[in-house]
């Protein structure tokens, strides 16, 4: 196999070398699998589940409404609780809220709290402090992560019907609202809530918290949910570094960890003592053109980028084969996504004479990539080979991803990108309108904006399909992604932890879940 | 020998000045700031001003400099712009855990390379000193992080399962709670340390065993013993003393790549972790702590240099 060629750096040679050696050992190791106990399927109550997690630093916080680190989004999910929330196939179910109902026009978004809620201080959850959870977020002196998502919220307009009802006013229609609020960042919280006392919803109560370090969560006696959370607590420790991640599960210092490197995922299974959780997803890693720069701003050029890439051998190569093919459209896993649309696949003839008929023969362009998210490097070394079929020079810019997400982020010609699963219409409002916090390739369609803001206002399932699938065709012809592929979450545990199963979010370790696992000691 | 202790304190203190004009400029030009940092891609203008206004960024360069400078004065470090802690109370425990684990690894690999280097020169080419040779050769040759690596796969999740293969520490305890969780990152600088002293040792020791006055030592007829403690010893310890002491200053470097292979809380970890954060007023002050560590460990070399050599000692 032509694997492609990455930088030697301080972390991929210490992986090679610790995966050359461990495969190695396995081989001569003589304890074959001991057959794993069968599976004991009622929980137990009690124990500590050790969790790694990829990343962490000083900058780490409990703010339910602004996860700045990756760990830190393992950490609001234990605390708080949503109105709604996503079940392992991705589809929207109630949480804290029993009922969640549109008006005709879908600009009015009537809540219903369940009976008997109460936050982890024993006080009740009511309609004021839901008022005040969203006012919080939406603060227009100090937005937090899910403002810009609410940015239609009418936030003067909201209010409380009774103790367990919330009147939600939105200045435009407003379909995809309870996707809205089943977002991990939109955690219930209680009316004065300060992050140092973090008084939650969610399934886990702080014990303690060392930024950059660790922090330890205790059952919240509280929750609403019957029988959970089963485990005693959880401890989250941050691990910058896989390759210490990997060892601490081998050596038994964590009983699980997320995004389990490819080059482990073989050793890993090899061990019985040791399970790999493996999801497929709909996160995707987009190479992104800027529709309004040359060479791009030639719908040809896009075309032919678009064909020259082997969505195959990107999955090959890139993600060792753990991924699935994509087809330039995001949302797969959208009830509504047009499956009727033929894959592309690669043409380099046809890519050829597209740029001919572009009057770009022997293009040259910049790929700016960073290591911000696992792949995206190789994915643009991988690019640059392909391209060189079709007679383009693809020039592959590393940067830090510092500088990746700084000032010239969102305006890099041709770059790439990453994003979690997302249906069409969240994913539409965060990067395909003109005034949409991430729009990449600078993407503002007149045709394709009317049907999207036509189906946000369409509240009937089938008549919103029907728009959505007419937008994504508009996008298969003409965007500006290339979206070649949608790696999976790969996670390991240890086989005495109970309760993980595979989800589709792309937010590893069944969503972060901790809430139904248990341990089997 | 005072007044040299004094010229060299001076030239310390202005090494440290322009240690921290230069990493202040380095940092500077890094590209982006500690808000975009902290806020990665949820950076969107309106967040990023009302987080900028919090962190009180902003400034033109000489007034940002000289606004910490007057603090460093007045020890007052500033605070961290990604926690809002004291930088004081944020490094004060990595610097403690740090301590303690090159203080153990010095403690651990001085006196040993020493013994080694010196039995190496009295056993010169017996087959003791041939393998001495050949391994403190391959580890010198080695860079730390494969030693580690190596090290883990022996001893922690490969061959034998003895020590754990990263650092957790929970929270309220010291590192030294639990030395077993020390040990490999304890040996992993011992042996990345003590292959240069034990060479430079051996070959300082063998042009001392063969000079005139341990000759005349023995000509004299003292026993061996006292031939190599009295005469010797003393002798090959000053050129040592100078290698010992980049080896140390080495070991605060090292140290970085160390404790993020094993995770260990220390300066290194941090340091790493404040580079990406951008948060200027943490990588000043640990780089001003590497930077005086640096001063302090070559002008304590200077001085055992000087304590053991006679000539320097008594001249005026």
């Amino acid at each position: 196999m032509n694997a492609p060629r990455r930088p030697k750096t301080l972390r991929t040679l210490t992986a090679t070398l610790l995966a050359a050696a461990m495969i190695g050992l396995a081989g001569c190791s003589s304890a074959p699998g001991t057959s794993t106990a069968a599976v004991n399927s009622t929980p137990k109550d009690g124990g500590t589940l050790r969790v790694g997690i990829v990343g962490g630093s000083a900058k780490d916080s409990l703010d339910a409404h602004s996860p700045v680190t990756h760990p830190d989004e393992a950490r609001v999910i234990q605390l708080y609780e949503t109105l709604a929330t996503y079940d392992v196939n991705h589809k929207v179910e109630m949480a804290l809220a029993d009922k969640i109902t549109p008006s005709a026009d879908a600009k009015i978004w009537t809540v219903h709290l369940r009976d008997g809620l109460k936050f982890s201080n024993g006080k009740p959850i009511t309609a004021n402090d839901v008022i005040f959870t969203f006012k919080r977020i939406t603060d227009p002196k100090a937005p937090m992560a899910g403002a810009n998502a609410f940015s239609a919220l009418n936030r003067d307009g909201l209010k409380a019907v009774d103790a367990q009802t919330i009147i939600f006013p939105f200045k435009t229609p407003f379909a995809t609202f309870p996707d809205t609020v089943a977002q991990y960042s939109t955690g219930i919280v209680p009316v004065g809530y300060d992050p140092k006392n973090p008084v939650g919803s969610g399934p886990f109560m702080m014990k303690d918290f060392t930024a950059g370090q660790q922090s330890t969560f205790v059952k919240n006696p509280y929750y609403w949910r019957k029988g959970e959370p089963h485990l005693a607590a959880v401890t989250i420790i941050d691990f910058p570094d896989d390759t210490a991640r990997v060892n601490a599960l081998l050596g038994g210092q964590v009983d699980a960890i997320d995004q389990l490197p490819l080059g482990q995922i073989n050793i890993v299974k090899a061990n019985p003592a040791l399970k790999v959780l493996e999801s497929a997803t709909g996160s995707w890693v987009p190479f992104t053109m800027r529709v309004d720069q040359p060479p791009f701003n030639d719908p040809k050029v896009r075309q032919a980028f678009r064909l020259i890439v082997d969505r195959k051998q990107m999955v090959e190569q890139v993600l060792g084969g753990h991924g699935t093919i994509g087809n330039d459209l995001y949302a797969p896993f959208d009830a509504c996504y047009a499956k009727g649309i033929p894959q592309r696949s690669q043409n380099i003839a046809k890519a050829r004479q597209l740029l001919a008929e572009a009057g770009k023969t022997n293009l040259s362009v910049d790929l700016v990539t960073s290591s911000a998210a696992a792949g995206m490097v190789e994915a643009a070394q991988v690019f640059a080979q392909q391209a060189k079929a079709a007679g383009v020079t693809v020039n592959v810019k590393k940067v830090d991803p510092g500088e990746f997400y700084g000032d010239k982020y969102l305006q890099w010609n041709f770059s790439q990108d990453f994003w979690f699963t997302r249906d069409f219409l969240p994913q539409t409002a965060a990067s395909g309108f003109s005034n949409s916090p991430y729009n990449e390739t600078h993407w503002d369609n007149k045709a394709w904006s009317d049907l999207v803001n036509k189906a946000n206002a369409t509240v009937d399932m089938t008549a919103r399909c029907a728009l959505i699938q007419q937008a994504q065709q508009i996008e298969f012809n003409d965007g500006g992604y290339i979206i070649w592929g949608f790696p999976n979450s790969v996670d390991a545990y240890s086989a005495a932890v109970q309760g993980f199963s595979p989800d589709k979010s792309g937010i590893p370790l069944t969503s972060f879940g901790f809430r139904s696992v248990w341990m089997n000691k | 020998m005072s007044r040299m202790l004094f010229r060299r304190s001076l030239f310390g203190l202005f090494t440290l000045w322009i240690v921290s004009i230069v990493v202040f400029l380095a940092t500077q030009a890094l590209p982006g700031d500690a808000a975009q940092a902290i806020l990665g891609r949820e950076a969107t203008p309106e967040r990023l001003a009302a987080l900028r206004a919090q962190l009180h960024l902003g400034g033109s360069l000489p007034e940002q400099y000289f606004s910490w400078l007057g603090h460093v004065v007045t020890f007052n470090m500033g605070s961290s712009l990604a926690s809002g802690n004291p930088v004081v109370d944020t490094i004060g425990p990595m610097v403690l855990n740090s301590t303690v684990l090159m203080f153990a690894s010095a403690v651990i690999a001085i006196p040993l390379a020493v013994v080694i280097g010196t039995w190496s020169a009295l056993k010169k080419d017996t087959g003791v000193d041939h393998v001495t040779g050949v391994v403190t050769l391959v580890l010198a040759s080695l860079p730390e992080f494969v030693v580690g690596v190596l090290l883990v796969l022996l001893l922690s999740t490969g061959l034998l399962h003895l020590f754990p293969a990263v650092f957790v520490q929970i929270p309220g305890e010291h590192v030294w709670t639990h030395p077993d969780q020390l040990v490999l990152p304890v040996l992993t600088l011992v042996l990345a340390v003590s292959p240069y002293i034990i060479r430079i040792m051996r070959a300082t020791m063998l042009e001392v065993l063969d000079s005139q006055y341990v000759q005349q030592a023995r000509l004299k007829g003292l026993p061996e013993r006292e031939v190599i403690w009295r005469h010797a010893i003393p002798n090959a310890i000053g050129p040592v003393a100078q290698v010992i002491a980049l080896q140390l200053a080495w070991l605060i470097g090292g140290v970085v790549i160390v404790e993020y292979l094993f995770r260990f809380p220390g300066i290194g970890f941090e340091l790493i972790d404040s580079v990406t954060n951008r948060d200027l007023p943490v990588i000043q002050a640990l780089v001003i702590i590497i930077a005086l560590f640096y001063v302090i460990v070559n002008l304590l070399a200077d001085v055992v240099t000087l304590a053991v050599n006679p000539k320097v000692r008594t001249a005026q």
